[in-house]
């Protein structure tokens, strides 16, 4: 006899549907059929498990209840399968109904002869095995990570792999070579699937085993290589403790918290400091675990959460920079005028003295030593742990200019070019330059993080929590679900809730785009973030901390940009190669000009180019050093590292402002090169909410008419019914009580109004009953022709009209149509609606190209069809019935989520229910794309075309070499392009947001539309 | 002597350097061998071409031996990943 233990979350739908996605790709062979009983299949047993559980949730939410954690039995699922089970001679033992803090879908099936595997903690048996061998076996199948796992048939019972993801900030990276070497230090942790660092953002998205390894020795590989982990810190006040006692309580329940790194604890002074990974715990966890103790806890100080501490780092980052800039700068500019003091029209102006060797090494050896220095203590640690990253490029050529300046200086026959060549400029220029690009870079990482920024700022830090009656100021993070809340004009929402009374008008724009404000009333729902403008009213907290919209929806950029696009992966690929390519090539220019080019080419009369300099003296090995030098500083690539990421960060975050949220780099750069939009006709292009469009009534009128089609209708669920109850309730007409009320499937219905024998429904019924609706018919075929749906009524056995129903046209739909257009790509309709419907519709709004009569199910498989002929689709629709068809496309946009971003299945999703957002989020993404591709040739440009130049190809015929600080200021110039380039996005706006355009200066009118039949 | 994983950090060291003043040692003979060349040109040269190999051989070295010694042992990905 077969057991089943079924594993999963009741209380998250969208858990199910992973569940239900899972199984897709889960062969039914991995199950012995026995032990799925009569539901034949894993899918067919979970499908009628959640089946139930949403009649549960929507029964639930239509009594206003919150659907939490379900009693034993109280789930209607578990009857029907214990039921099915008992028929079948099996038990269902075992349904665990906790939430958790990770939503992994797991199915665990027990079966005679294997041993259980996997029990979640708080897992609560629901019935009784009857052989009470409910130990007897177990198999486990991780389905989200299994879904392949067809050879499982008969394997012993092994534990699950199982995989998280964790975002890590990381702070003192500076190029793409130590994105290179923070990804190669933590894909080298045993148990770390992948790691995927972002320079801009400063973060490290990582997948790994938490069996395996865990965030400490990340934290630690990360900090061996010589960055850093900024932690959030918290200063808590706690109240009742008692020294000795307490703090051993306190310090071992949040020590053994996931994420907290340390706790000091004084109770002396009642003080509890808290270090942790905000991005495993929260200090609102930390407070309620030490409340969960028996304490009070009050904050003590503001604290520093993780975004303060980065914005810390960041600008201390910059301001070490800016320190070495007016160190270097000035010291720099001394040297050059005390190198060139013998020069025109320099002499006589600059003091001689200046030119003397001996100040000149003076005036260096500081700038070497300081501001320099970072340089040759980055590439020394990389070294030590056999990477190289730009900054061996930096210091060797400060380094060889230096040595070669102070051999020079102190040793002026040993060859290097005697006396006339101390290069200390060369040397003292390559740190100033290098130094001003380090700036522009810091200053750039600050400015493109703003986006993120602006949204943490709209995370109000208190709120007004009624408890008891008492209004209390209470930290944001300390107001618990069910709270009241009071809020008043001019004051931010702090956590998501639905208002309980009085009236306002919310400023919603920072979170959907969206300039006007919203009004809200009681059973309202309100975002945390949005701004109260005019009333004052009081709401009931429903989501609270990490789980408000907010702060999913930063969640969501944040993790978005620890993302590579393609080109970003490429862009770093070829800059991490590119160092040793380049030390190659200078090794190779070193040999050649040794043991060949000085003997054929050299010349006395050799100057360094745009320099007075003249090498006369120069030996064979300081010429070859001294190209192969300049080689190795031309060739530095230091904007790489900041070009593609930069851009994406701005890229994403300008989207965001505007209510558009991509899910990844990857997602912009699919986007910018789509080629067909496939926009789902019902709740996309149409409002997706039938309504009354047309009455055309008889002798009787049109109040009477609608009346009694109210009066029938009231009693019916059909779609169409309640479009017609709700447009006669807009004109005024209440429906009659109905005594005898009949559905006739797929017909209409009949009923008895104030004792008047009513019919409604389509001509086959009326035909049927004998009724002439002759008069109507031609009314009836130009409603139809239109795409609506037309019912006809009649009384007594004689027509008294026809009432047309069709779901309407968004606003906006025939402007995002031609925008989409003007933007060359081809548009397409995909609906469930008959051709005539379809092409009616699309005629409207100009949509050439119409895929209709397609089941919901078959939407996936036409935007494959199109994707066959080599087409790269969009596909734009409801983020959870076109799931399919949206993971499908090359990207899918998710529109009009609402604030439950976290919920939608596209890779780019639109928070507003407007089609303009696809044309913006096409244009925001191609021009992302372009600033890419710009800055991408900002940093690579300069320094390939330079490379021949500085390897001394010219040099034969014009007797002149690059000098080092000629190459140092291409460096900066690449840096200082990238950094205005990426500027440029701050002030950037979608065409489509800047107002009408001049070919539709008045948005669309509203226009009907059919919806009514297979649903599009 | 069985070498195990735990002797890759030592083995790689002794690899690279040992490549690197080869690549001096070759080159110092080179001068000697082809060419009039000063001392300060023949040394100075040699620690150039040493300093090169090094910071040429060591990240491709390393992986190398690891990747030979240690079972479990993954090099830096060939290709960057993207979080879906």
């Amino acid at each position: 006899m077969s057991e089943i233990l079924i594993d999963a979350f009741k209380h998250h739908l969208w858990a199910n549907l992973a569940l239900l996605d899972a199984c897709e790709g889960l062969s039914d062979q991995v199950l012995d059929a026995s032990a799925v009983g009569t539901y034949g299949s894993i899918r067919d047993t979970l499908a009628h498990l959640f089946a139930a559980e949403q009649r549960y949730l929507l029964h639930m939410a239509g009594r206003g209840q919150e659907t939490g954690p379900l009693a034993e039995g109280s789930f209607p699922g578990v009857e029907e399968l214990k039921n099915h089970a008992a028929r079948n001679g099996e038990a269902l033992i075992g349904l665990a109904g906790e939430a958790r803090e990770v939503c992994r879908p797991h199915l665990c099936l027990l079966r005679a002869g294997h041993q259980p595997c996997h029990r979640a903690p708080g897992a609560r048996l629901h019935g009784a095995h009857p052989a009470g061998n409910r130990a007897a076996g177990a198999r486990s199948l991780d389905l989200a990570s299994e879904r392949n796992a067809a050879n499982v048939r008969g394997r012993p019972v092994t534990q699950a792999k199982e995989r998280k993801e964790l975002t890590l900030p990381v702070a003192g990276m500076t190029c793409a070579a130590c994105v290179r070497r923070v990804e190669k230090a933590l894909t080298s942790i045993p148990g770390v699937e992948g790691a995927t660092v972002n320079l801009g953002a400063g973060k490290a998205g990582v997948t790994y085993d938490p069996r395996a390894c865990g965030p400490d020795e990340m934290q630690k590989s990360i900090e061996e290589i010589g960055y850093q982990v900024p932690l959030a810190s918290m200063e808590l006040l706690v109240l009742g403790m008692t020294p000795g006692h307490c703090d051993i309580i306190i310090g071992g329940a949040l020590r053994n918290m996931p994420g907290v790194k340390s706790v000091v604890i004084n109770p002396a002074t009642d003080t509890v400091s808290v270090q942790f990974l905000d991005s495993l715990v929260s200090g609102w966890k930390i407070k309620k675990t030490i409340r969960s103790l028996g304490y009070e806890v009050h904050d003590k100080g503001e604290g520093q959460d993780s975004a303060d501490r980065e914005r810390h780092l960041r600008s201390q980052e910059i301001r070490r920079q800016l320190t070495n800039l007016l160190i270097a700068w000035p010291l720099a500019a001394i040297v050059m005028l005390g190198t060139f003091s013998d020069y025109e029209p320099l002499n006589g102006i600059v003091p001689s003295f200046l030119g003397e060797k001996l100040v000149l090494f003076a005036l260096t050896t500081p700038l070497v030593l300081g501001p320099g220095r970072q340089f040759f203590v980055h590439s020394w640690n990389g070294l030590r742990r056999g990477v190289t990253d730009m900054n061996l490029l930096y210091a060797t050529g400060i380094g060889a200019a230096y040595l070669i300046a102070v051999i020079n200086t102190f040793f002026p026959d040993a060859g290097f070019g005697g006396e006339r060549a101390t290069f200390y400029e060369a040397a003292a220029l390559l740190v100033a330059f290098i130094v001003l690009g380090r700036y522009l870079e810091a200053v750039t990482r600050g400015r493109t993080s703003a986006a993120i920024r602006k949204l943490m700022d709209l995370q109000p830090k208190r709120a007004r929590v009624l408890r008891d009656g008492v209004e209390h100021v209470l930290p944001a993070d300390e107001v618990e679900p069910d709270d009241i809340i009071a809020v008043r004009p001019g004051e931010s929402i702090a956590v998501d809730g639905v208002v309980l009374d009085g009236y306002s008008a919310l400023d919603e724009s920072m979170l959907t785009g969206e300039s006007i404000h919203v009004e809200k009333k009681a059973g309202d729902a309100v975002t945390a973030g949005t701004i109260n403008k005019t009333g004052a009213f009081t709401f009931r907290a429903t989501r609270v901390g990490a789980e408000t919209a907010l702060a999913q929806i930063i969640k969501l950029v944040e993790d978005a940009q620890t993302t590579k696009a393609p080109i970003q992966a490429l862009a770093d690929r070829v800059a991490g190669h590119f160092i040793l390519g380049v030390h190659a090539l200078a090794l190779a220019v070193f040999l050649f000009w040794f043991f060949a080019g000085y003997d054929l080419f050299f010349d006395a009369s050799t100057r360094l180019l745009l320099t007075p300099y003249e090498l006369k003296d120069l030996e064979v090995f300081g010429f070859a050093l001294l190209v192969s030098v300049t080689v190795l500083v031309i060739s530095c690539p230091c904007a790489v590292g900041l070009a593609t990421p930069a851009a994406m960060m701005a890229g994403t975050g300008k989207a965001a402002e505007f209510g558009i949220l991509f899910k990844g780099a990857d997602a912009v750069e699919a986007a910018a090169g789509i080629q067909v939009v496939v926009l789902d006709k019902t709740g996309t292009l149409t409002k997706g909410e039938p309504s009354l469009t047309d009455v055309i009534s008889g002798s009787g009128g049109d109040e009477e008419l609608l009346h009694l089609a109210a009066s029938v209708e009231a009693r019916s669920e059909h779609p169409l019914g309640e479009a017609i109850v709700r447009g006669a309730a807009e004109r005024g007409i209440q429906p009659a009580a109905v005594q005898v009320f009949n559905s006739i499937p797929g017909q209409g219905l009949e009923a008895e109004v104030d004792g008047r024998q009513v019919i409604l429904g389509n001509q086959r019924l009326m035909e049927e009953r004998g009724v002439n609706i002759r008069a109507f018919l031609d009314e009836a075929g130009r409603l139809e022709a239109d795409g609506k749906s037309v019912v006809l009524l009649a009384t007594g056995g004689s027509a008294l009209g026809l009432l047309a129903v069709a779901d309407t046209v968004k606003e906006t739909s025939a402007e995002a149509v031609r925008e989409l257009k003007q933007l060359g790509l081809e548009v397409a309709m995909i609906t469930g609606d008959n051709r005539r419907t379809a092409d009616a519709i699309a005629g409207r709004l100009g949509i050439e190209r119409v895929l209709a009569e397609v089941l919901p199910g078959d939407k996936a498989a036409e935007v494959r069809r199109l994707q066959e002929n080599g087409r790269r689709v969009a596909m734009v629709g409801d983020g959870v019935n076109d799931a399919p068809a949206l993971a499908q496309a090359d990207v899918g946009i998710a529109i009009g989520s609402g604030t439950d971003v976290a919920k939608e299945a596209g890779r780019v999703v639109l928070i507003r229910d407007d089609v303009l957002d696809v044309v913006a989020a096409v244009q925001v993404a191609r021009q992302t794309i372009r600033l890419v591709k710009q800055n991408l040739l900002w940093a690579f440009g300069y320094n390939a075309a330079a490379i021949p130049l500085a390897a001394g190809v010219l040099y034969p015929f014009f007797s002149q070499i690059v000098s080092p600080e000629l190459a140092a200021l291409l460096m900066a110039t690449s840096s200082f392009s990238v950094t205005m380039n990426t500027l440029r996005m701050r002030d950037y706006r979608p065409p489509v947001k800047r107002g009408p355009p001049s070919s539709s200066p008045e948005p669309a009118r509203p226009q009907p539309a059919p919806a009514l039949e297979a649903g599009g | 002597m069985k070498l195990q994983a735990k002797d890759a950090g030592l083995l790689s060291t002794v690899a690279y350097t040992a490549g690197s003043l080869l690549a001096a040692l070759i080159f110092l003979l080179a001068t000697v061998l082809t060419g009039d060349y000063g001392w300060v040109s023949r040394i100075g040269g040699a620690v150039w071409i040493f300093a090169l190999s090094m910071i040429i051989l060591m990240p491709t070295v390393t992986p190398l031996v690891r990747g030979r010694l240690e079972p479990g042992y993954q090099p830096p990905p060939a290709e960057e990943h993207t979080r879906h």
